[in-house]
């Protein structure tokens, strides 16, 4: 009860300062209305799927083995290349190598997928073709063992390649424009916005001079803790919405089928920010900790790509892996283009872990410590 | 019963000793002044009481508890105005108290009414609505009170509530500390404002160094001083230095001076005035008034201490 008192002020608090609002909600839209628009032309070329070259080791009997040599027929003419895996070669070596897309085993048992997670959009567009491959061929099975041969022709006969394209198009079509890009990356850098906002689980309030007041107060420090923690998570949260909805409604920016999931990826980023903000609020005295979280807020975003997209292959691609901004622009493609919401496990698990790391560090230097 | 009972209290930041063994009771019902110079210790002391600061030894009991076994009870039991102003400027007068009561537990239709009359109180009833950032400074500082009232505490401690306001605020503010105490409550009242300390407090206790120096009745106090005297001499102008002059003349203690109203402390035995009075003449000095004044805390200080209060 004590928390959710805390929590109401936090968020009344944060949305009472005008100057502030226009900033959290202004200043993204803005930005990304700008880059959105002046860099689409250098975005588009960027930001095209990569060739799809697939590896295929098939030990498939007669009818599997042919019907799957037809699909990759159909698929050839849409510039899928697809290459046999040549004897004494490793497929999964070859995926790690980073020289192929996706790595398929066909056999009778079935067919199994290794993807690269270098290019996880394109592999995951092969995945969905494999998988209505297979539908297909199972449902041609079916009607097989019903006893009519010829039925089974006429399955894989209606299934021209523009079948399993309609599926690539989920993705394919939507491989994302600027605007849809910088809808994203803002997003990803106002829920990092999170660490700037919160001032310390306490130290703040001694600043303003009511911290004597919360602490000569009959409640547990935890209670003003949690409290703080949830306010802020739950005011950024609902800047993010915000900044989701016009982006979406407004600009047009695509967002995907699965929302929630999305979501999810954000409000766990918000829960790491709301950490790291607290932390070093705590930890480092005087002014020094607003500073330690504007700069390590600007420069992830930098390097993650919230202002341009990171180019995969340098030094920089490497690096942009530092930054939480980028995890969370990788889940996000992921679960919006590639509609693969396992992407959203590793982004929440890292932002909760750094999170859970964060808290523990400042609980345990605040133990024990006098109010001042 | 006491409604504060501090026995042996010490506070130590390092090697500095802040507060140093000090002992004092309240009974329910009082008004008790704590007097003292900056940086005597004062404010040290009330965190300690509020568990903001964790004593380096000694024991503090609120209503015979101790408050390191039943913080909660004593926290319950106590509301504090800080030295330094802790309100909200970002929230409503309104918010600002209930905010704060709603930490005490108060809830609903009790909240509200108890808001409303705490604000009431301190005579900001028309100002709910209103934020701190435009109120006056003893605006604030009466918030500043309303938030530690509406929880109707035992006991209220205030530190240093008048500092740096108008004397129009003030008289209210005093008024309002009298009027809390007659409503029942027990006051701890921190300044370094004698006067005001004089004019309210039934008892008082003079700290300085982290030490009380003397505890008891204003009258108790004054009783102690029989062998000085104060001296206040208004001149027509000042240039500045004259009460130096006043140095090494018989009986003379200490002369201060203040633009052009000269004090000067003196032992009572020695006539001196006539001699006080022609030094200043000879240095061209006009007189508007002398006057000899009553034994105060103020001389109470200075005998204690050699220094004034607000040196
Ligand atoms: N956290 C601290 N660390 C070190 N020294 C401190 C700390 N807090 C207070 N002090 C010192 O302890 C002494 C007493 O300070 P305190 O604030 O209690 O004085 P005070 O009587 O309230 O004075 P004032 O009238 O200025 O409010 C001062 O010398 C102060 O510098
Ligand atoms: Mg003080």
């Amino acid at each position: 009860m004590i928390t959710w008192l805390i929590t109401v002020k936090e968020i009344k608090q944060h949305f009472r300062d005008f100057r502030t609002f226009i900033f959290l909600l202004g200043f993204p839209i803005v930005l990304m209305l700008i880059l959105g628009i002046t860099l689409t032309n250098a975005f588009s070329s960027e930001m095209q799927l990569n060739d799809i070259k697939v590896l295929v080791r098939d030990s498939s009997s007669a009818g599997l083995s042919e019907a799957f040599k037809a699909f990759e027929k159909e698929l050839g003419a849409t510039g899928i290349a697809f290459e046999q895996l040549k004897p004494g070669e490793d497929g999964r070596k070859a995926i790690e190598d980073n020289r192929y897309t996706a790595y398929v085993e066909v056999s009778d048992a079935g067919m199994s997928q290794y993807g690269s997670s270098r290019s996880a959009i394109e592999s995951n567009i092969v995945q969905g073709m494999l998988s209505t491959f297979a539908d297909k061929y199972n449902a041609a099975a079916a009607v097989t063992r019903d006893g009519d041969p010829s039925k089974a022709e006429l399955v894989f006969a209606n299934a021209g390649s523009g079948d399993y394209v309609k599926e690539l198009s989920i993705a394919a079509d939507r491989s994302p424009g600027s605007m849809d890009y910088y809808a994203m990356a803002m997003t990803v850098m106002v829920g990092l916005w999170g660490a700037m906002s919160v001032g310390g689980l306490i130290r703040s309030e001694i600043v303003r001079g009511t911290g004597i007041r919360l602490l000569s107060a009959p409640i547990r420090r935890g209670e003003i803790y949690v409290g703080k923690v949830l306010g802020n998570v739950v005011a950024n949260t609902l800047c993010i919405l915000a900044i989701v909805f016009f982006s979406k409604w407004v600009f047009n920016a695509y967002w995907g089928a699965h929302l929630p999931v999305v979501f999810a990826v954000l409000v766990s980023e918000v829960i790491m920010a709301t950490s790291f903000g607290i932390a070093a609020n705590e930890l480092v005295k005087g002014g020094g900790g607003r500073a330690l979280v504007m700069l390590v807020v600007q420069l992830t975003s930098f390097i993650g790509g919230a202002y341009f997209p990171v180019d995969d292959s340098g030094v920089m691609g490497l690096v942009s892996w530092l930054s939480p901004i980028r995890w969370g622009n990788e889940a996000l493609t992921n679960i919006v283009y590639g509609c693969n919401l396992a992407a959203a496990w590793p982004a929440i698990g890292l932002y909760l872990g750094a999170a859970l790391l964060l808290l523990l560090a400042t609980a345990s230097m605040r133990r024990n410590k006098e109010g001042f | 019963m006491n409604v504060l009972d501090i026995r042996g209290l010490t506070k130590k930041f390092g090697d500095f000793v802040a507060v140093d063994n000090i002992s004092f009771k309240v009974g329910e019902g009082e008004i008790f002044g704590f007097l003292g110079a900056n940086g005597a210790g004062k404010s040290t002391t009330i965190n300690m009481i509020c568990s903001l600061l964790q004593p380096s030894g000694g024991e503090i009991r609120i209503l015979d508890r101790d408050i390191k076994t039943q913080s909660r009870f004593a926290k319950q039991s106590l509301g504090i105005v800080p030295q330094d102003l802790a309100i909200y400027e970002d929230m409503t007068a309104y918010e600002n108290v209930s905010f704060f009561a709603g930490l005490y537990g108060l809830r609903g239709g009790q909240l509200k009414e108890r808001t409303e009359e705490a604000l009431a109180f301190v005579g900001l009833g028309d100002k709910a609505k209103s934020f701190p950032k435009t109120f006056s400074g003893g605006m604030k500082r009466r918030l500043n009170i309303a938030c530690a009232i509406a929880h109707k505490p035992k006991l209220i401690i205030m530190d240093e509530p008048t500092v740096g306001i108008d004397p129009q605020s003030r008289n209210y503010i005093l008024a309002s500390v009298r009027k809390l105490n007659e409503s029942g409550c027990t006051i701890i009242y921190t300044s370094h404002y004698m006067e005001e300390v004089e004019e309210i407090c039934s008892r008082i206790a003079i700290v300085d160094h982290g030490k009380i120096i003397a505890e008891g009745t204003k009258e108790q106090l004054t009783a102690t001083v029989t062998d000085v005297k104060d001296i206040v001499i208004e001149l027509k102008t000042a240039t500045g230095g004259e009460a130096e002059r006043l140095t090494g003349l018989p009986g003379v203690r200490k002369a201060s001076q203040e633009e052009n109203v000269i004090r000067i402390h003196s032992d009572a035995s020695v006539d001196n005035l006539n001699r006080i009075l022609k030094r200043l003449m000879e240095g061209d000095s006009e007189i508007r008034a002398v006057e000899e004044r009553e034994p105060n805390l103020e001389m109470v200080f200075l005998t204690l201490t050699g220094r004034n209060l607000r040196d």
